[in-house]
């Protein structure tokens, strides 16, 4: 991939990305859908809030949380409107929520804060985006790679037959379908050495209600397979994908993701094509330490 | 996939239930310094398939296919059928050399693969599931898995970390250690297999070598 069309893939990205920047700064008293904000960067939502977690190096609950509060050092700092209706103005309920974040944040309380002159309305961050009051947000400086060692592959997969078991609820609980969907496929002799285990989550638990999340627990299986009852079959696209091995436990995954898809993608000279990501689980967490665990994370290429 | 600021609400896919685990229940058998030690084994029953072959060569899989195969079928069976849960221990292996492995001929060596398996599982349990692999058309090497007790009594053990092929200079460790002791080295190497090798760099490998032991004749 030749450095033109590594630097226009960046571009695109950020092009994209921008667009929801410019979007959140002007409509954040107004609920910002994952939905809206993937449509208008032209992404799934399922890669998009990764796209914007990497690149931005926060994510985007923070990113929008953080504007609020440096609106509200503004607006203290400018006007004479009452704390408690700053306070409410930045999306906290109560002006006790409101000190509280404010002084993690600026390492004074609303009340020293206005006092003081002399006080940035900023809060420090690497990607250089803040409240903007009236101008247009114009450039970010996209997240770089931190992790130098990262090693990401392109992997061409053939299309796959799996067999797999919806799951619909808090992600902390997918384990109890993969519990039952082993056992269903285990005692009919589906299981053994060849068989894989595979993850999709179709959206991200870091955004989407828990009772919301819809994640498919699939294994492979060859051609006499056929759906049953609350097992049902899928075909999962073959073609590239860009792989990063996760090492450890499950719960960190999303920082993974966030590097594939925020910090290597963007630079790769690569585009995502719109099917969702897959977890490759290489070992069974039933015979292995939260930390030994290994997940391939595949994300979908355009050819 | 999970988000790194929902872990506090979140527990992993590992915690959902508590299973039996034999490596945890007997703990003591399996000590893992990186200094050799003396366990006391307690003889432990295990689904198993021995083989000739080079390891990582067609028949070694194979037979690692078909043990995996059963020791799944046989666990989910019993799962489904309400009889309770326990996990599926890690790859183990016993190699047979007579003194030192010739390196030259991997295709000579001689290994029996085996997975502990709890006491509770029957013969007819392994006939049932090797029935129903069959019946899947898998291979038929699942029949010559068998389930077997397998007693080794006191032992050396330590851990190894690396590549498979400097084990020998562990393995001179484990003798000199046994040799103070007035023991020494007898019955099959055995190697529990605590890393994968197709994921795992040969220098990180983790695997618990275990040699039994005799008393020494003074």
């Amino acid at each position: 991939m030749n450095a033109q069309a590594k630097e226009t893939t960046l571009r695109f990205y950020k092009e994209r990305l921008l667009c929801v920047l410019v979007h959140i700064q002007e409509h954040l008293d107004e609920p910002l859908p994952l939905e809206l904000l993937g449509r208008l960067a032209c992404l799934s939502p399922h890669h998009f809030h990764h796209v914007f977690t990497g690149m931005l190096g926060e994510s985007l609950g923070c990113h929008v949380r953080r504007l609020r509060l440096e609106r509200a050092a503004w607006r203290l700092k400018l006007s004479q409107t009452p704390v408690v209706q700053i306070a409410f103005e930045a999306g906290y309920e109560t002006h006790e929520a409101f000190s509280r974040a404010f002084r993690k944040a600026f390492g004074l309380s609303p009340v020293q804060f206005r006092r003081r002159n002399g006080v940035s309305s900023r809060i420090q961050i690497p990607s250089g985006v803040h409240y903007q009051d009236r101008r247009r947000l114009r450039d970010f400086r996209a997240a770089q790679i931190e992790d130098k060692s990262m090693n990401v592959t392109i992997k061409i997969l053939k299309p796959m037959r799996v067999a797999f078991m919806r799951h619909v609820g808090p992600y902390n609980q997918v384990g109890k379908t993969w519990e039952q969907f082993t056992m269903l496929l285990g005692k009919d002799g589906r299981l053994g050495a060849g068989p894989q285990f595979i993850g999709i989550c179709h959206d991200d638990p870091a955004v989407t209600p828990p009772d919301k999340i819809r994640y498919d627990a699939c294994i492979t299986v060859d051609q006499n397979f056929r759906a049953c009852g609350e097992i049902g079959l899928q075909r999962i696209p073959g073609g590239p994908y860009a792989v990063l091995t996760h090492f450890g436990p499950y719960e960190k995954l999303g920082g993974s993701y966030a590097k594939l898809l925020g910090q290597w993608l963007p630079r790769s000279g690569r585009r995502l094509r719109a099917t969702p990501c897959l977890e490759i689980y290489l070992n069974s967490p039933e015979n292995t330490e939260p930390e030994d665990l290994i997940t391939d994370i595949h994300a979908p290429l355009e050819t | 996939m999970k988000s790194q600021e929902n872990t506090q609400t979140q527990t992993s896919i590992t915690t959902m239930t508590t299973k039996l685990d034999l490596y945890k229940l007997h703990k003591a058998e399996y000590l893992a310094p990186r200094e050799p030690v003396l366990v006391r084994t307690k003889p432990a029953q295990y689904l198993a398939i021995a083989g000739q072959g080079a390891p990582g060569g067609p028949r070694f899989t194979a037979c690692i296919g078909a043990l995996y195969g059963a020791a799944f079928t046989i666990k989910m069976t019993r799962k489904f059928a309400g009889k309770g849960d326990y996990a599926v221990c890690k790859l183990e292996g016993q190699w047979f050399f007579d003194g030192q492995p010739d390196t030259t001929s991997k295709e000579a060596w001689k290994w029996e693969l085996m997975i502990r398996t709890p006491d509770f599982i029957s013969q007819n349990d392994l006939k049932t599931a090797v029935a129903t692999l069959l019946k899947r058309g898998k291979s038929r090497e699942i029949e010559e898995v068998t389930l077997e007790t397998i007693a080794e009594g006191v032992c050396v053990q330590m851990l190894h970390v690396g590549p498979y092929e400097k084990e020998c200079e562990t393995i001179a460790l484990m003798r000199t250690f046994a040799q103070a002791n007035g023991l020494k080295l007898s019955g099959p190497h055995h190697e529990i297999y605590l890393s994968d090798p197709r994921r795992v760099p040969p220098d990180r490998l983790k695997t618990i070598l275990r040699q039994p032991t005799v008393k020494q004749k003074s």
